[in-house]
């Protein structure tokens, strides 16, 4: 059935319309308005507020790295193997404890905001590129978060030395920044399936594979002060590859 | 100045058992549609289909500011939605749930302008509590104020009087009066009390 309502039919014209106050306040092009940084921010410290208040997540992904650290201390470390016998399993080793412990918090980017119900007042509000680089962005800082808990701790505990500390930070930028932009957009992906956790490691199982292949050889080479142009063009092109097919996307994952 | 109209064509959806409703359309500018119909004949579906939440099987859902069609960032806010299923932060205060959504929009949100949009739901003395601690009637009045807080020249209410007491439903009730005079409201409701006058009505049922 069709109805049609008359146009003009009761309304104030002394009063602006709402459209035009919309109009003054958002442009169709997120880029043009010089605020998208601002809104990614607002993206990201939404959700870091909600995950300090809440505590537990947070210290769920912290416990399972000191638990993984112990570990493997205790199997592999002063009282375990020898420093001269470890050689690059030292590297493959922190990647470990560094993807696993980030496994148990970057999923739940989109997946907590489903579980919540706020996943369609986001829909309504916000864009899905700009929804994405915040929670990229917040992700990417638990990540360094991780690593900055981790990282010492390992050299501490397995008597691990760095020739080249300088490096190895930018080893942990590069492959961090991969690793997040591509568990946000999973998540993102797998936030409405009934097995999503179950999808989650299926899926991103063989797309971080490059990148903690890369991480392993980069961090070996920084260990040892050799860090090579390529693996870092590797790591960075990993980045560049994944950001882009994040954005262009997004739209389908989240909101159709 | 430019108006904004919303234009559905031959609407259809159903999920696996008989459609809920088939070649669907509807127009409207200003003034208040009313969607009626029992529970189940689709009244939550319809709303999410205009407001872009939910794919119609069949059919276009149009926006369309001085001709031109909306698309975008434009066509997300130029609809406000409120329905049962909205959940905001419970971690959040409802002065941060609204300032985030604003600026995660890209809209002006200083405190002032956040706590004019509580006044208007009479939830101003709320505004540092944090949402979990809502009660119903609560919530749903800070749905309302999310569904309008982009001034939406089209906004669409699903039983927005579900859980208010009664100066609630009269706060309601004069938010779509003063609303239906510059934009479109759509209102879905059990309750045909709930619809004052409207200029239109969409009765939903098999």
């Amino acid at each position: 059935m069709t109805t049609r309502v008359p146009p003009e039919a009761g309304r104030d014209l002394s009063s602006p319309r709402p459209e035009d106050r919309l109009a003054r306040e958002t442009t169709d092009d997120p880029t043009r308005t010089g605020r998208v940084l601002a809104r990614v921010w607002a993206v990201a410290g939404k959700d870091a507020s909600q995950e300090l208040r809440r505590r537990i997540a947070l210290a769920s992904v912290f416990f399972f790295a000191a638990t993984a650290l112990t570990l493997v201390s205790y199997a592999v470390g002063p009282i375990g193997v020898p420093p001269e016998a470890r050689g690059a399993v030292s590297a493959a080793l922190l990647w470990v404890i560094l993807f696993f412990s980030a496994a148990t918090g970057l999923p739940r980017a989109y997946v907590r905001e489903e579980e919540m119900g706020t996943a369609l007042a986001l829909r309504k509000s916000v864009s899905a590129p700009v929804l994405l680089a915040g929670k990229t962005l917040f992700n990417y800082c638990l990540f360094l978060a991780i690593s900055a808990v981790v990282v010492p701790g390992f050299a501490i505990l397995l008597e691990w030395t760095v020739s080249s500390p300088g490096e190895l930070v930018l080893v942990l930028l590069l492959a961090g920044l991969g690793l997040a932009v591509v568990s946000t957009f999973l998540s993102a992906l797998v936030a409405r399936a009934s097995q999503r956790n179950v999808l989650f490691i299926l899926i991103s199982f063989p797309l971080l594979l490059p990148l903690l292949l890369a991480a392993i050889q980069a961090t070996l080479e920084a260990s040892r002060g050799a860090l090579s142009g390529t693996v870092l063009q590797v790591l960075a092109a990993y980045d560049g590859a994944s950001a882009c097919a994040g954005y262009l996307l997004i739209g389908a994952a989240w909101e159709e | 100045m430019s108006s904004t109209a919303i234009e559905a064509r031959d609407l259809a959806k159903s999920y696996g058992g008989p459609p809920l409703f088939v070649r669907l359309s509807l127009r409207a500018e200003s003034g208040l549609t009313a969607v009626a119909g029992r529970n189940g004949s689709g009244k939550t579906t319809l709303l999410k289909i205009l407001a872009g939440l939910l794919r119609p099987d069949e059919g276009t859902v149009r926006v369309e500011r001085a001709g031109a069609r909306l698309s975008g960032e434009p066509l997300r806010l130029a609809v406000g939605w409120a329905g049962q299923d909205l959940n905001l932060y419970e971690d959040l205060t409802a002065l941060e749930n609204l300032t985030f959504f604003r600026r995660a929009a890209g809209a002006h949100a200083d405190r002032g302008e956040i706590g004019r949009r509580l006044e208007e739901v009479d939830l101003a003395y709320a505004a540092d509590q944090r949402v979990g601690g809502f009660s119903t009637g609560m919530k749903q009045r800070l749905r309302v104020a999310f569904a309008t807080l982009f001034d939406p020249p089209i906004l669409l209410l699903d039983e927005p009087m579900a859980g208010l007491d009664v100066s609630g439903r009269e706060l309601v009730a004069r938010l779509i009066a003063a609303r239906r005079r510059n934009g479109a409201v759509f209102l879905a409701s059990n309750d045909e009390r709930d619809f004052v006058q409207p200029d239109q009505t969409l009765s939903l049922g098999r």
